[in-house]
């Protein structure tokens, strides 16, 4: 394997579209430990500008692997005039799952132009990681991403609505939502799920399939009863 | 709902995203279309009416006197009133109302192929059977005539990817219909092959018209992987579904293909349950 240098300046150097896109996929795949890593993430985050979509994928995929390492730097390039930099980032933060991201997710749910965008703000929203935050901000987080989730039932694209069911069928399956906010997320999918309120088939399915494993999981009615602060009833 | 096809439909103003552009409300739609001092409004209006599915009672007989007020092309005119009944004809196959079927069957048959396109795409959208008889006629010389490049121009003598699509879309499979089709999938453009074994595979149901496709799914130009992606979906082939997932193309385009195998597919391959397609849509998102 090349050393991480010479994979940086092959893609510094590159003068096609195609040598760009090898160069990135060679550096994105490398990996020589935090302190050499750095110097490939700052590298990756400057492909995210350049305008080629293929060198940008590969790009998303190496700043993914890269991991919580990543989110700083790709905060901190941010660059309102450049959208396409800003799409990729996006797309990179919803990959990595980190915290630091929510912002930008959300803002990218409810305002991106682009449907590809939302999707991938919406999908990556229901995949945050919260197990490292202490109770109260992990609650806080929550339920922002849950706002940020309904808010984008309504969205107009059907690709969108797609990934706001499976953000919020992860939401339900992994961050532990309350009794009343697992009744939200229910009753959005149900919605999404009604041929009445839904007219593209595909989302009502997906959403169908998401309230099935949820319920799955926990049946409505136990947590309903949580949620008016009963305790079940032994034996039931 | 049929996804998308293969040619996205014109939108007056690009760098919109979504699309969903200028936002004005349906009122203003429909004045801008009434009135004809402006067609550059008009033009607009039309596809507006389209996109967002307008079902006030006034949108069909506007659309339809403006797809009325074609005129013989004209190349030095500024903007034409034909681009104003392109979009109309557009418009009208996403209304769903067969009021429209009589005036995008005369379209068939108008002199600009542009116009021709666009009605052929509209009535496969609308299953318009009354087409069938007029498009197999247009199609009836074959790749060598129908399917033959202009001296004038890179485009064909007939829209024939528009013109296929519709007859598969139509679902009207007699023998002499796929008699019409077959020959093109030989044509020497792969978009071409793409919509004629789309059409048959949709027709006829018979896996050798698969296969084709499927390859095409590897080929070396983009622009085609893209076309053979919208055709397995349009078809809603599900045994393509690994295929799909493995193209090098864009994850918006093989979303909406596999969308496709979710509400086209069920009667292609009950091996491959909607959950394990559904799987992979996530995956891509």
């Amino acid at each position: 394997m090349d050393s991480i240098g010479e994979c940086i300046r092959a893609v510094r150097q590159a003068d096609s579209a195609q040598t760009l896109l090898a160069a990135t996929a060679a550096l994105a795949t490398s990996d020589h430990g935090d302190s050499v890593n750095r110097d490939a993430i700052t590298c990756l985050v400057e492909v995210l500008g350049f305008n080629n979509p293929g060198a940008a994928v590969a790009a998303v995929d190496g700043l993914i692997r890269l991991g919580p390492l990543a989110v700083e730097p790709i905060l901190d390039s941010l660059d309102p005039r450049n959208y396409g930099a800003r799409a990729w980032a996006v797309r990179a933060l919803a990959g990595i799952g980190d915290v630091r991201g929510l912002e930008l997710l959300e803002e990218a749910l409810a305002s991106d132009v682009g449907p590809s965008v939302r999707r991938a703000a919406a999908c990556g929203l229901g995949s945050l990681r919260l197990e490292a935050l202490a109770p109260p901000p992990r609650a806080s987080v929550r339920q922002r991403i849950l706002a940020a989730l309904l808010g984008g039932c309504r969205d107009g694209e059907w690709v969108v609505r797609y990934a706001v069911s499976v953000g919020l069928e992860s939401l339900g399956l992994r961050l532990e939502p309350q009794p009343r906010e697992r009744l939200q997320l229910l009753e959005a999918l149900a919605a999404l799920g009604q041929p009445e309120l839904e007219d593209t088939v595909v989302v009502r399915l997906r959403a169908v399939l998401a309230q099935q494993r949820l319920l799955a999981m926990a049946p409505v009615e136990a947590t309903d009863a949580q949620a008016q602060g009963e305790a079940p009833a032994a034996g039931e | 709902m049929p996804p998308a096809p293969s040619i996205p439909p014109a939108q007056p103003l690009p760098g919109h995203g979504d699309g969903s552009g200028d936002p004005i409300s349906e009122s203003e739609a429909l004045a801008r279309l009434r009135q004809s001092a402006d067609q550059s409004h008009q033009y607009y209006a039309a596809w507006w009416l389209g996109r967002h599915r307008s079902r006030h009672p006034e949108a069909v007989p506007l659309l339809l006197a403006a797809l009325r007020q074609r005129r013989p092309r004209d190349p030095l005119a500024g903007v034409e009133e034909n681009a104003v009944a392109r979009n109309a004809a557009r418009a009208l196959g996403k209304l769903g109302d067969p009021r429209a079927i009589a005036e995008l069957l005369a379209a068939l048959d108008d002199e600009d192929d542009g116009l021709r396109e666009a009605a052929a795409r509209s009535l496969g959208e609308l299953g318009a059977r009354e087409a069938v008889a007029v498009l197999q006629r247009r199609l009836a010389s074959g790749p060598r005539g129908a399917g033959a490049t202009r001296s004038d121009s890179p485009r064909l003598q007939e829209p024939c990817e528009a013109m296929l699509e519709a007859l598969g879309a139509i679902g009207v499979a007699g023998s002499d219909v796929l008699a019409v089709i077959e020959p093109f999938t030989s044509h020497e453009r792969p978009l071409i092959c793409s919509a004629a074994c789309r059409a048959l595979l949709q027709l006829s149901g018979e896996v050798r018209w698969a296969a084709p496709l499927v390859q095409l799914l590897d080929h070396p130009q983009l622009q085609v992987r893209r076309a053979a992606l919208m055709d397995l979906g349009a078809v809603g082939w599900r045994p393509a579904l690994e295929p799909i997932c493995r193209t090098l193309a864009e994850n918006s385009l093989k979303l909406i293909a596999l969308r496709g195998l979710v509400e086209q597919g069920e009667h292609h391959g009950a091996t491959i349950p909607i959950e394990a397609v559904l799987n992979a849509m996530d995956s891509l998102l």
